[in-house]
């Protein structure tokens, strides 16, 4: 570790010492307890969205606007398919391979006819695509309170005085898990290395014969079961709601910005710091009314911390 | 400044278009159209500002839709809490926006590509909540300005009382805001960003002041936000916050990329399809869910197929049905008269 | 869905087997000649919001039944009713547009069963400025209920959340309730400091805790709900967001903790299913309007109307059945106007004005319109509970005691209807 990266951690662990320790401050430590348990609890929703955004982003350099809404196509069908009467982890299983088809056809044939465009236009093409499943999923199922419950529900543990169902505890390790996992997929396997390349650069890779629509395809295909993972933990613990599902993706994007859309560890850690201080808020009477700004303000301040003192001036690609 | 006041094709056809718009539409549509035609102007000066830092720089906004919620809650603010004309809430709305866009610039500085447009989103995610948590002011006590029950009134130009005569007033500003961005791009500033968009190594070796040009473009795109907002105030008298949503600024960027964001008519095609299409949609009974889809696919298609934009398209055809052929470059064809 | 039609196919035949009528089937409307309407149209409106955050499209259709029946029936003094319905799409813009199309481009003579959570706020001055009446059905904000010319059949917020906390209060010995409310003013915080100004009144006390709509996480909402030393949790939210609630109250298993109180949204058939068997029991309900099972003539003849002119897939549900009110209370007053003005929308406007005293089984105080600033007619209701598969009845018609609706009460008295 350098001293650069020992200072941004002691600066760290400094400020959120510091924002926590203000905003619990004179409150029952039982209180404050609750809510920094309940902040881990969405904190690592952000994170898992996030994750699933950076993976593809490294390996295919799209910002995926629509995975949110691939998830909620999944969810839809996993609560469909428990209203007919299917056994529960074929619905699981349903979720995942819906999200999986979704997230597979634009890669395999929307994306490619996009490659040369610059990566901001690659993200708002694949918010059009969102539109077109979220407006699908709307069609297909309408406005009507749903819920999904996985038995993972009804078992829990007490952590810091909040009763944390086996389900979050589920999210949170799998974040976790999908962290190691990932990092260890890249740097011990092949196509690993290839994506890695990809990551760094695409033209001198494609001079080199990595066989990039196949390493993307594999990319593809693993953030498609990231959303469809996410879509059903989402509709699980936040809500079955198409639109909302959906449109997590932007507080997600905020978690991957922590990363630098580059650095799945600081994700997970960047979307914990957001969930806690989110549900922190709470304790004051000021700013409890503007409390989901948390993750915005915080990306906001990361992205710009983590490039103060450069100069654009001869930067290449971006 | 013969250069300067030259009026190239393509812009006689934006003014005739202008003077179609300003002249005919108000004489032909009923009520529900003159709304949707206003909403659009307005949303066409918003829309030029971002499709200008896009063309011109380089520089992606995703704010553009939030800075307009921040010119109309200011022209809002003021209608309900002092009783000055429209107009000086107008200038006040835009001068406010407008350092809004300058506070956005500063990222500006050291972000590009992608993370400029992350910080951007960002920020439209957290105006966003604001104005989902304070709301627009209807004519309430106190900071905020908010009440229960019906809204204040809202006082419109004295010289645009009806719906008609205030369409006139929107086209006649947006007009004037496309000519702005036109003679900065033909002035001193308009060179500057053009050698900031090639190289800015290039550009601070020839003595160009990169900070002051990129601040300043934010500056008009702030300027033209707030300035679309409170007219769009204007137009319904009241705002609400679902207007204002971040993913509505992602969509009118992306719809400046479809429509072509280097010509006036990639903008006007970018607020038709953002206001008029699910207007038309919805005028025909179409469901709103098909029409997501429907709007969604277009807006691929478009991204895909059409690389200017559908004005960059309709330009070639022209140009080839007048069997021209164009020797300028891309980069510097004079004819894009205002982006 | 399917549970819905299911459930009113299940009413309709108790109907048809309890009541020995075999008139379930048979629907009554207007004049109920039994001959179609011909001649020109009567232009009528209505305008809904559909689209991404929700469905407020039951009443129009429920309302579109009722009136294609009419004209099925004789019309009014034989000529049809033309009914046009927009769409706002929750979206401002889209609402003024709708406005300035029916009301502007269009010679309708007033707008019924509307059903939205912005619309009423972008037109209500368009509508004075026009003045033209609405009689609204699914109204969820303060705009529909403290403006000159809407009208709304349903409660709203404000007097289902005080219902409900009137029952906890009296029923569950409440001191204390935390309303979880949407942080939207004329929504949100105007209905829960409705529910808290009747505890302070009454000796007890409350506190709001609220939720941003766009926000993923409930459960900082419901901790701060929790730790406010409340012994009542007035859930005041949309369906959807209260199932959340519920969820991740049953996360931390507070069921026994607290008394649990909602407005009408919980009351919606699917919900019983979709909570769960952990809350049967344990929540408890107010309802706008009759519950299905008190089934009385007039729910008979809704069903009827809606099994022979909706569509399969419309809802049957509490706002179609608010739908269904307003037009039929509509056709009436048309019916007894002189024929020759019912093409004057200003004449309709003051005859709409004029309603007073029609009474129906599905609500439990009579509906009037009367010319004031404020319109809120129904302001009593009923109290029931969520068990598996439906609700049971706890407390039948009551009227809500508040000082709110003095102006009501005083209106009342003058209009003769006390």
């Amino acid at each position: 570790m350098t001293r650069t990266q020992l200072w941004n951690w002691a600066l760290y662990i400094a400020l959120m010492a510091l924002i926590l320790g203000w905003l619990g401050w004179g409150k029952p430590f039982k209180i404050q307890g609750l809510f920094l348990a309940s902040g881990l609890a969405v904190g690592s929703l952000y994170a898992l969205g996030g994750i699933g955004m950076v993976v593809l982003f490294r390996a295919s350099g799209v910002l995926n606007f629509s995975s949110g809404a691939a998830g909620a196509a999944g969810a839809m069908t996993a609560w469909q398919l428990a209203e007919w009467g299917v056994w529960p982890p074929a619905t699981w299983l349903a979720c995942i391979l819906v999200a999986l088809a979704i997230t597979l056809a634009y890669g395999r044939f929307l994306a490619p006819r996009l490659a040369w465009r610059e990566p901001v236009v690659k993200a708002v093409a694949t918010l059009g695509f969102a539109l077109i499943i979220l407006g699908l999923v709307s069609f297909l199922w309408i406005d009507d309170p749903r819920s999904i419950t996985l038995p993972t529900d009804k078992m829990g543990i007490k952590f810091l005085g909040l009763r944390i169902t086996v389900t979050r505890l589920i999210v949170f390790f799998a974040s976790i898990g999908i962290v190691i996992g990932i990092w260890a997929f890249l740097a011990k396997t092949a196509i690993g290395l290839q994506m890695r390349s990809l990551a760094n650069d695409r033209d001198l890779s494609a001079l080199l014969g990595i066989p990039i629509l196949k390493v993307e395809t594999i990319a593809w295909g693993i953030s498609g079961v990231l959303a469809g993972f996410t879509g059903l933990m989402f509709a699980d613990l936040i809500r079955l709601e198409p639109t909302v599902i959906t449109f997590m993706v932007i507080p997600s994007i905020a978690a991957a910005i922590c990363g630098r859309l580059d650095n799945l560890a600081l994700v997970l850690i960047g979307g914990l710091s957001m969930g806690v201080i989110e549900n922190m808020l709470t304790l004051s009477n000021a700013l409890k009314g503007a409390r989901p700004i948390a993750p915005f303000v915080i990306a906001a301040v990361v992205l710009l911390y983590s490039q103060r003192g450069t100069r654009l001036t001869f930067g290449g690609r971006e | 400044m013969t250069r300067l006041l030259r009026v190239t094709p393509s812009g006689a056809a934006g003014l005739a278009f202008a003077a179609f718009a300003f002249l005919a539409i108000p004489l032909l549509a009923g009520k529900l159209w003159l709304s949707v035609f206003t909403s659009t102007a307005c949303f066409a000066m918003a829309c030029s500002g971002v499709a200008f830092m896009y063309a011109r720089l380089g520089m992606v906004s995703l704010t553009q839709v939030g800075l307009m919620g921040v010119g109309g809650w200011v022209m809002l603010r003021l209608n309900h809490a002092y009783a000055l004309p429209f107009e000086i809430n107008l200038i006040v709305a835009g001068l406010v926006t407008m350092v809004f866009g300058w506070l956005l610039a500063l990222p500006a500085l050291r972000l590009r590509g992608l993370y400029l447009a992350l910080v951007t989103l960002m920020a439209a995610g957290g105006l966003e909540i604001i104005f989902a948590t304070f709301q627009f002011p209807n004519g309430g006590e106190g900071f905020w300005g908010v009440k229960t029950g019906s809204a204040g009134a809202f006082r419109r130009p004295a010289l645009a009382q009806s719906a008609e005569a205030y369409f006139r007033y929107t086209v006649a500003l947006v007009t004037a805001g496309f000519l702005l961005i036109e003679f900065h791009r033909r002035l001193k500033p308009g060179r500057a960003w053009a050698l900031i968009r090639r190289s800015e190594a290039a550009a601070m070796s020839a003595g160009v002041n990169v900070t002051l040009y990129k601040t300043w473009a934010f500056g008009i795109a702030g300027l033209l936000a707030g300035v679309s907002g409170a007219m769009l105030a204007g137009s319904l008298g009241l705002l609400d916050d679902a207007t204002f949503r971040a993913s509505e600024s992602i969509m009118l960027f992306a719809l400046a990329v479809v429509g072509g964001a280097r010509y006036w008519l990639g903008v006007v095609i970018a607020a038709t399809l953002y206001r008029i299409l699910p207007a038309l949609l919805n005028n025909w009974g179409v469901d709103a869910d098909l029409s997501f889809v429907i709007f969604g696919a277009g807006l691929l298609h478009a991204v895909i197929t059409a690389p200017d934009g559908i004005a960059g398209q309709l330009g070639d055809l022209l140009r080839r049905v007048v069997r021209r052929p164009s020797k300028d470059t891309p980069e510097d064809r004079p004819k894009d008269a205002p982006a | 869905m399917k549970l819905k039609t299911a459930l009113s196919a299940a009413i309709t035949l108790a109907g048809v087997t309890a009541g020995g009528q075999a008139l379930a089937a048979d629907p009554m409307c207007g004049a109920n000649t039994g001959e179609a309407a011909s001649g020109d149209p009567i232009l009528v409106g209505g305008i809904h919001g559909n689209a991404a955050p929700g469905d407020f499209s039951a009443a129009t259709d429920a309302a579109k039944a009722y009136f294609d029946c009419v004209n099925a029936n004789g019309g009014i003094n034989g000529r049809p009713i033309e009914y046009i319905i927009e769409n706002d799409q929750w979206n401002p813009e889209l609402a003024a547009q709708a406005a300035a199309k029916l009301v502007n481009d269009t010679d309708t003579v007033a707008l019924v069963a509307n059903g939205s959570f912005i619309e009423m706020a972008v037109n209500a001055g368009t509508y004075a400025e026009a003045d033209i009446m609405v009689m609204a059905s699914a109204c969820a904000i303060s705009e529909c209920f403290e403006s000159s010319n809407i009208v709304s059949t349903n409660q709203g917020p404000l007097p289902s959340n005080l219902g409900a906390v009137m029952y906890a209060r009296e029923e569950l010995g409440a001191e204390n309730i935390a309303c979880i409310g949407l942080n939207i003013p004329n929504n949100g915080i105007w209905s829960c400091e409705a529910a808290i100004n009747y505890m302070e009144e009454n000796g007890g006390t409350g506190s709001m805790a609220l939720i941003n709509p766009g926000a993923p996480d409930v459960n900082s909402a419901l901790l701060e709900a929790v730790s406010s030393g409340a012994d009542t949790i007035l859930i005041n939210q949309p369906a959807g967001l209260a199932l959340a609630i519920l969820k991740a109250a049953e996360e931390q298993d507070l069921r026994d903790a607290f008394n649990w109180i909602a407005p009408t949204p919980l009351y919606d058939l699917s919900i019983p299913d979709q909570v769960g068997e952990y809350w049967h029991g344990d929540v408890y309900v107010n309802a706008e309007l009759a519950p299905f099972q008190v089934n009385g003539p007039d729910a008979q003849n809704w069903i009827a109307v809606m099994d022979a002119y909706a569509r399969p897939e419309d809802p049957r549900d509490t706002f179609a059945q608010a739908g269904y009110l307003s037009a039929k209370f509509f056709t009436e007053m048309m019916l007894e106007m002189d024929p020759a003005d019912v093409d004057d929308r200003a004449k309709v406007a003051d005859a709409i004005r004029a309603i007073k005293g029609k009474t129906s089984d599905l609500m439990c105080g009579p509906y009037y319109v009367g010319d004031a600033d404020f319109h809120m007619p129904n302001h009593a209701g009923y109290m029931v509970k969520i068990i598996e598969g439906g609700y049971e009845i706890v407390r039948d018609c009551y009227e809500y005691d508040s000082s709110y609706f003095d102006p009501h009460l005083k209106l009342e008295a003058e209009m003769g209807l006390q």
